[in-house]
């Protein structure tokens, strides 16, 4: 699966598990949290990823980011 | 016509070329240009410039234009008409209205070596002939050495103020001449008749700086944000060229004078040419995004139904085409792109580096990379070497049509287009 | 002609997924699908020789194509047949190498494959005919590739009559109207409801299917891979910050996590502050030790793949993909997390 900023060039180019992130400098990362709230923020988003990678699909889709 | 309209037009007195040579004086009668290489080589006086020499190309000759730079077409007002290529020989003022004389099948080519720019090659008869929009006109080509230790901003100034001024010069012998045809070129901003679509040209400008970039008013557009003028104010040269790269992809001043998607426009009877639109061509992507965006609200606030979209460069200029027609398709305004295709050799390849991602209405001007062969000639002025070859100016050569000036023509001049083959 | 015919490990009846690391082989005789073809295309041409190769292998070693070519050539082959590979992509690639190095080498070649396999925006050099999706459809597709074959060996072009599918060739020509009139006809067919006239198509890309769900993810393996040029700190592989041609691999063993530091970022796209302030950024190592630890996931590939994705060519990226899924199949890898940049 992907984790991206860029949803729609995954969606375009047929990504079929797709998971937001929050800049492209930082895919896996927030610097606007401090290191413990981004660190938690990186585990919330590994989660989003393993239930995209357990949910089947039939086509590209955009799956829930981790949250606020 | 309101009284806005009255008087905003542009009356155009065209005055054939059908032959050239030089002479004695310059002067024009009857078809025949005929060139003073002492009195135009006065236009080229500056520390910058060791020597000029003027020559002759004529369509149909055995000759070849190796190393062009910027053509014009020449063009003048007459004395107290207000003048011409407002920033470089009149004064920096939009043009456009009035009368203009212009030589039509006449061009002041430069040709030489300048940094950046990239050999070209213009054949006057032959097959590759018909790929050059130089091989249909009577061409006054001016070769020039650089002065020892000039700087060749210095020389590319020189040789601007130079050609443009021969251009006025050349014109001005005309003024005189019952013109062989009369134009009248109406003002988008009187509005057009009832029913017909408003229709307008987005052309984008190369502005990479030094000997890269193209003048409006004299004043590049880098770092800037569109603008709209009158296009009338193109055949008063409004729009000069600086930009030297890319042979095949070039908008030489001359076809900004002549402009053919506008011509286009103009011909046709079911549309209105309401507005042309002037934008920088940035290299960065989140510039190249707001003067895309700004353009197109700037074509919606012109009231436009469409926009044909041109551009200049390679394979980074389509990123600003496609923005673009996207942005305008985004706001209901029809969006059509002219671009040239890289598809490889054998066309096989991806032709386009950045196509647009939701509209989808393209015109091809051809594919870059394919070969031409180009037969021996008698003689060529601008050089005596090929240097992409290793070859004398004069032999066989074959080419990417890439090096051909004007070959794949982003304003839309050439009939070139790529298709699959059968 | 005489006629050499690739196949991969499966079709040519050495194993399965068992026998996908094989290496290249070749024998003199038609073998498997090739048995029908050589019927098909008899008496005029004969099929000399069967090459194959495991489709691990093939993705994991570029250069087997050329050697097998060679291989063939010797055995006499002067005309090249890959395939059908159907949807399989690794089978796919290889064929587009094959009928690529025959290319290269002077030999006319033909491979033929579903329009979706990724295979297809591979092939140089050489036409390539629709096959159907799966092995079901067998014969009706070495039919169109026997009919097909016989056109090439004939010395024809082949055209979409006869099932040519891929990249066509685009020639210039010189059109009755000039660039700017084509502009304006196509702005009057828009303006009055059309919506399909252009003179250039748009690229349409792959259509991916997408793999089964992990039906346990605590029990999975998972490996980590980016495009975000994750490097050890000096960039000992020289990766490319723009338009990258290869792809790095490292381990992970022994790491719970992507040190500042130890690791960087060479990607030009854009700014690497924050990727060289926290790796774990680019490459989520830590919390997926974390999750490792705790039994969230099985456990995490020894290695991670990385490139750069600024500019790279779409068949390189595609090239890398076959590449990577190649080697975390061999692995026995289920799932990978790419993080984009």
């Amino acid at each position: 699966m992907i984790l991206c900023n860029l949803v729609s060039i995954a969606q375009r180019v047929g990504a079929p598990r797709i998971v937001p992130t929050r800049g492209i400098p930082y895919p896996a990362g927030d610097p606007s949290l401090g290191p413990d709230g981004e660190r938690a923020w990186r585990r919330e988003l590994l989660g989003q990823a393993l239930t995209a990678l357990s949910t089947a699909v039939e086509e590209p889709t955009v799956f829930a980011g981790a949250s606020e | 016509m309101n009284e806005l309209g009255a008087g905003t037009g542009l009356r155009r007195l065209v005055h054939e070329v059908q032959s050239l040579e030089l002479g004695q004086s310059t002067a024009y009668e009857g078809g025949l240009l005929v060139v003073s290489e002492e009195d135009a080589s006065t236009f080229f006086r500056d520390p910058a410039l060791a020597e000029v020499r003027v020559g002759c190309a004529s369509p149909g000759e055995s000759a070849r234009i190796i190393n062009p730079l910027d053509a014009v077409q020449p063009c003048s007002k007459g004395p107290g008409g207000g003048g011409v290529f407002p920033g470089f020989v009149g004064a920096a003022l939009p043009p456009g209205r009035g009368e203009t004389h212009i030589l039509r099948g006449a061009a002041v080519v430069a040709a030489g070596h300048l940094p950046r720019a990239q050999e070209a090659v213009i054949d006057m008869s032959g097959p590759v002939a018909a790929l050059s929009p130089l091989a249909a006109t009577n061409n006054i080509v001016v070769e020039f050495e650089r002065a020892p230790d000039a700087a060749w901003e210095d020389v590319e100034s020189a040789l601007r103020r130079g050609v443009l001024r021969l251009a006025v010069h050349l014109a001005d012998a005309a003024l005189d001449a019952a013109p062989d045809a009369v134009e009248e070129l109406p003002d988008p901003t009187a509005g057009g008749p009832d029913g017909r679509a408003r229709v307008g040209v987005v052309t984008n400008l190369q502005t990479q700086g030094k000997f890269k970039d193209v003048f409006v008013y004299g004043r590049s557009l880098s770092g800037g944000l569109p603008t709209a003028i009158s296009p009338n104010e193109l055949d008063d040269g409004a729009v000069v060229s600086g930009q030297y790269g890319h042979p095949a992809l070039k908008n030489p001043t001359y076809l900004h004078q002549t402009h053919p998607v506008v011509a286009a426009i103009r011909e046709s009877e079911d549309m209105w040419l309401a507005a042309l639109v002037l934008c920088p061509e940035p290299v960065e992507q989140g510039a190249k995004e707001l003067v895309s965006a700004h353009a197109a609200r700037l074509c919606a606030a012109l009231g436009l139904d469409a926009a044909i979209v041109t551009k200049e460069g390679g394979g980074n200029a389509d990123a600003d085409v496609a923005l673009k027609m996207d942005r305008l398709d985004e706001l209901g305004i029809t969006a059509v792109g002219v671009f040239a295709e890289m598809a490889g050799r054998d066309g096989a390849g991806p032709p386009l580096v950045v196509p647009p991602s939701r509209a989808t209405a393209m015109v091809s001007a051809g594919n870059y990379d394919e070969l031409v062969t180009l037969p021996e000639c008698d003689r060529a002025l601008g050089g005596e070497r090929i240097a992409l070859l290793d070859l004398p100016a004069t032999d066989e050569l074959e080419l990417p049509v890439a090096a051909v000036y004007g070959a794949l023509n982003p304003l839309g001049w050439g009939r070139v287009t790529c298709s699959e083959a059968a | 002609m005489r006629i050499a015919h690739y196949l991969n490990q499966f079709f040519a009846g050495v194993g399965g997924e068992d026998a996908a690391d094989a290496g290249p082989e070749l024998r003199q005789e038609p073998v498997g699908p090739g048995r029908k073809l050589a019927a098909s295309l008899a008496p005029e041409h004969e099929v000399v020789a069967t090459i194959f190769c495991g489709d691990d292998h093939a993705s994991t070693h570029p250069e087997f194509a050329a050697a097998l070519v060679e291989q063939a050539r010797e055995a006499g082959a002067e005309l090249l047949i890959a395939g059908p590979a159907f949807t399989s992509g690794r089978y796919g690639l290889a064929c587009a190498r094959v009928v690529s190095a025959a290319a290269e080498a002077g030999m006319p070649a033909l491979a033929a494959m579903h329009p979706e396999n990724p295979g297809v925006a591979e092939v140089q050099g050489a036409p390539i005919v629709e096959s159907g999706a799966t092995a079901r459809e067998m014969r009706p597709s070495l039919e169109r590739l026997a009919a097909a074959a016989r056109r090439l060996a004939d010395g024809e072009e082949l055209t979409a009559e006869d099932g040519r599918i891929g990249a066509v060739a685009r020639r210039n020509r010189m059109a009755d109207l000039n660039a700017a009139q084509r502009a304006v006809a196509l702005v009057r067919d828009r303006l009055r409801g059309g919506s399909e006239a252009t003179e250039i198509p748009l690229p349409s890309f792959d259509q991916v299917t997408p793999a089964a769900p992990l039906a346990d993810p605590a029990a999975a393996l998972i490996a980590l891979v980016t495009e975000g040029g994750l490097v050890p700190a000096g960039n000992p592989d020289r990766l490319q910050s723009a338009r990258a041609t290869k792809w790095v691999r490292h381990s992970l063993e022994g790491r719970d996590s992507v040190a500042a530091g130890e690791f960087e970022s060479v990607h030009g796209g854009f700014s690497t502050q924050w990727a060289n302030a926290e790796p774990n950024r680019i490459l989520p190592l830590d919390v997926a030790r974390e999750m490792e630890r705790e039994g969230a996931i099985g456990k995490l590939h020894t290695e991670y793949f990385g490139t750069t994705g600024n500019g790279t060519t779409v068949a390189d990226a595609r090239r890398f993909g076959l590449e990577w899924a190649a080697e975390l199949r061999r692995a026995h890898i289920q799932a990978a997390i790419l993080t984009a940049t």
